[in-house]
């Protein structure tokens, strides 16, 4: 009885007579157990895969056998994996559940070898017929030509072909899409269940963070907040310092705030006022009527309800200090500044509605002002320039950052106005000022200016800069800050140092990245009294220099040096003084 | 011999440290208890040089013992339930702060950064 080389078959049981019909053959079946197990079903089509492992000493055997089953075989095949099966079944099911399978299925399928296992048994028929018609026949060879079941066109198989529902027989392409299945779609992966172990660890994210110490306090404050007498004594402690642990922390709220009021209040500072609400504001006044100054940083939340509450609750303010007040229309402004013609000092940044109407009603009904400061405010215009001019008493002017850059005439014209009298001037972020500024603008009419900005102003030049410096008629400057400016280097910083160095307390020239090593070791003699300097970024910054300060500025607290690649570990250190951007140093944040 | 009792004397004396508050009371604290608060560390870390790191004695000159006491409090509840995880249930410290300190305790809980 050869079995190999003809096609003569003996008499057949009729579960193999079905077998091979529907061209359920061993290789297939165990080999879609075993990868459906890994990975999502790969098709049968690819019939000469590997098998695996503990098919492997049935592999001859069945490979001769792989158009049908023989019943003797059939038998042989069963007897050993299905001893094995026996044995380990006991043991580990979950990982024998593949093992199982691929040899049940090279069974019979009404096996009666059915111990323990109705899960592989019932697996076995979800598997051989729940998967989408891909491997419920054999698939013929792709590459080969069929006719399709339904319009009896001829079409070629291939991997995506699609069995008919009902079977048997191939649908072509159109047919598939048409029926509604679509031919490309991934088999979903099969679930896997957690073993109990893993499914247990579950991290909970929303869980609380551990409570800092600070945050509890705040906390009890507030819940105390009526009862004065509970929190001690008051008066010893500084409630500026309270103000600024509160804002710190992002708590002040309408709650505690009004641990800081007092009618005796002169002056109130909140660096963080993002969670008082325009009615926290109105009581701020009603309660602090004799405030004089306020700062609020973060006020974003104010609007022009307050604003009216304040233009009749706080007589005695003249400075007026506002981070973020976007809200506030111009009705408000106005009539604000008409109801506090004392105003000394108005300090605005970030409001893109104080418009041109408002700075004319601010020059006419203030005209005691002696801050001004219009930092990114949106519609700021050389419009605006003549009213500024308009300012007798103006010792502070700041304006920075407009969204459109002021004109250098405009600037010109009103230096020529108030510049001999300021003492402060901040013209930072006009980006189209030349250096025509410098020369029209700032030489002839500077006098007195101890604190001088000039930082993002692209255009001007360091020869430029360099003559201001030499040429200028002012005072020693205490404070320069003239940061971004690309084209700054030896000369500005030569003049710099020349003009003022003996007076300077406070330097900043980040980002002039082409000051030279010798200019820069010339910073710490000529600049004594410095306390806070930044060269960060100035590429030529290297220990050598660091030393030189260090040795030149005995007063000195402060090094900004970020982006200073040249300096090394061994970058000289002195108590009292940080050195922050070191990119060297091991402890980066010193 | 001598050499020996010496070390093991310092590795004592690393292991423990002395908070002392405006009014002369002094804490004595764990190393590692101390450390919960970043300021502390840093003085008591050998890092930076500070004279606290040798002698192992912080002083907290602007606040008064009560308020260090709640400090130390703090830190050996921190460090005692600051790693717990979800399951374990952290007491509440909140109701341990009496509310007369509270304001002196919460400035020298941010000078500590607690």
């Amino acid at each position: 009885m050869s079995r190999r080389s003809n096609n003569v078959r003996g008499p057949t049981s009729a579960l193999t007579e079905f077998l091979r019909e529907s061209g359920i053959t061993a290789t297939s079946i165990a080999r879609r157990a075993a990868t459906a197990q890994q990975n999502p079903v790969a098709g049968p089509s690819n019939v000469n895969e590997g098998h695996d492992e503990e098919s492997s000493p049935n592999r001859e055997a069945r490979e001769a056998n792989d158009e049908g089953f023989d019943s003797d075989h059939l038998d042989s095949e069963d007897a050993a994996p299905i001893g094995k099966r026996r044995k380990l079944s006991k043991k580990d099911q979950e990982k024998q559940k593949a093992k199982g399978k691929g040899k049940k299925k090279k069974g019979k399928k009404g096996d009666d070898e059915s111990e323990g296992s109705d899960d592989e048994y019932t697996a076995l028929s979800r598997s051989m017929f729940d998967v989408k018609g891909k491997a419920s026949g054999a698939k013929p060879p792709m590459g080969s030509f069929e006719n399709c079941v339904k319009c009896e066109k001829r079409f070629t198989v291939t991997r995506y072909t699609i069995a008919a529902d009902p079977p048997p027989g191939w649908l072509c392409h159109q047919c598939a899409k048409a029926s509604g299945a679509d031919p490309f779609k991934k088999p979903t992966a099969p679930r896997k269940r957690k073993a109990p172990e893993q499914q247990r660890k579950i991290v909970n994210f929303d869980k609380k963070v551990f409570p800092s110490l600070a945050s509890l306090c705040i906390k009890l404050i507030s819940e105390h907040i009526e009862d004065v007498e509970a929190l001690g004594d008051i008066g010893s402690v500084n409630m500026y310092e309270i103000g600024r642990v509160l804002a710190k922390n992002r708590c002040l709220t309408p709650e505690n705030a009004p641990l800081l009021y007092d009618i005796k209040n002169s002056q109130i500072t909140f660096h963080d006022a993002t969670k008082l609400d325009p009615d926290a504001f109105r009581t701020l006044a009603s309660l602090n009527p004799g405030l004089e100054s306020l700062r609020l940083d973060l006020c974003g939340r104010i609007e022009n309800s307050a604003f009216k509450h304040w233009e009749s609750h706080l007589p005695m303010l003249t400075r007026l200090e506002l981070n973020g007040p976007f809200l506030v229309g111009c009705d408000a402004w106005k009539g604000f500044f008409a109801s506090h013609p004392q105003l000394t000092g108005l300090l605005v940044t970030e409001s893109p509605r104080f418009d041109l109407a408002c700075m004319e009603s601010l020059a006419s009904e203030c005209p005691n002002l002696v801050e001004l400061r219009l930092s990114r405010v949106g519609k700021m215009s050389d419009e605006f320039l003549e009213h500024v001019g308009t300012f007798d008493y103006l010792r502070s002017l700041e304006l920075s950052y407009p969204a459109k850059s002021l004109s250098t005439e405009a600037v010109v014209e009103v230096l020529a106005k108030v510049g001999s009298r300021l003492t402060h001037l901040d013209l930072s972020g006009n980006d189209l000022l030349t250096d025509d500024v410098l020369t029209e603008g700032l030489i002839p009419n500077i006098r007195l200016i101890s604190s001088l900005s000039l930082n993002s102003i692209g255009e001007l030049s360091d020869q430029a800069v360099g003559d201001f410096f030499g040429a200028t008629q002012n005072i020693a400057f205490h404070k320069i800050s003239m940061f971004r400016n690309f084209d700054l280097a030896d000369k500005a910083l030569e003049g710099l140092l020349a003009h003022s160095g003996r007076s300077l307390t406070e330097l900043n020239i980040n980002n002039w990245k082409s000051v030279s090593n010798d200019a820069l070791m010339t910073i710490g003699p000529c600049a004594p009294n410095l306390t806070k300097l930044d060269i960060g970024w100035c590429r030529n910054v290297d220990d050598f220099v660091i030393k030189a300060i260090l040795d030149g500025c005995p007063n000195i607290t402060d090094i900004s040096v970020f982006g200073c690649n040249k300096l090394t570990d061994n970058c000289p250190r002195k108590a009292g003084a940080s050195i922050r951007g070191n990119e060297a140093e091991r402890n980066f944040m010193s | 011999m001598n050499n020996d009792v010496e070390m093991k004397n310092q590795e004592h004396s690393n292991e423990w440290v002395k908070i002392v508050s405006q009014d002369g009371f002094s804490f004595v604290i764990k190393r590692d208890v101390a450390s919960q608060s970043g300021t502390l560390k840093s003085m008591i870390g050998t890092g930076e040089g500070f004279a606290e790191a040798t002698s192992g004695v912080c002083n907290i000159p602007d606040y008064r013992g009560a308020v260090v006491e709640k400090l130390a409090e703090f830190m050996i509840y921190k460090k005692m339930y600051g790693h717990a995880s979800p399951p374990e249930v952290i007491p509440d410290f909140q109701e341990r702060i009496y509310p007369e300190i509270a304001l002196e305790l919460l400035m020298a809980a941010d000078y500590l950064e607690l």
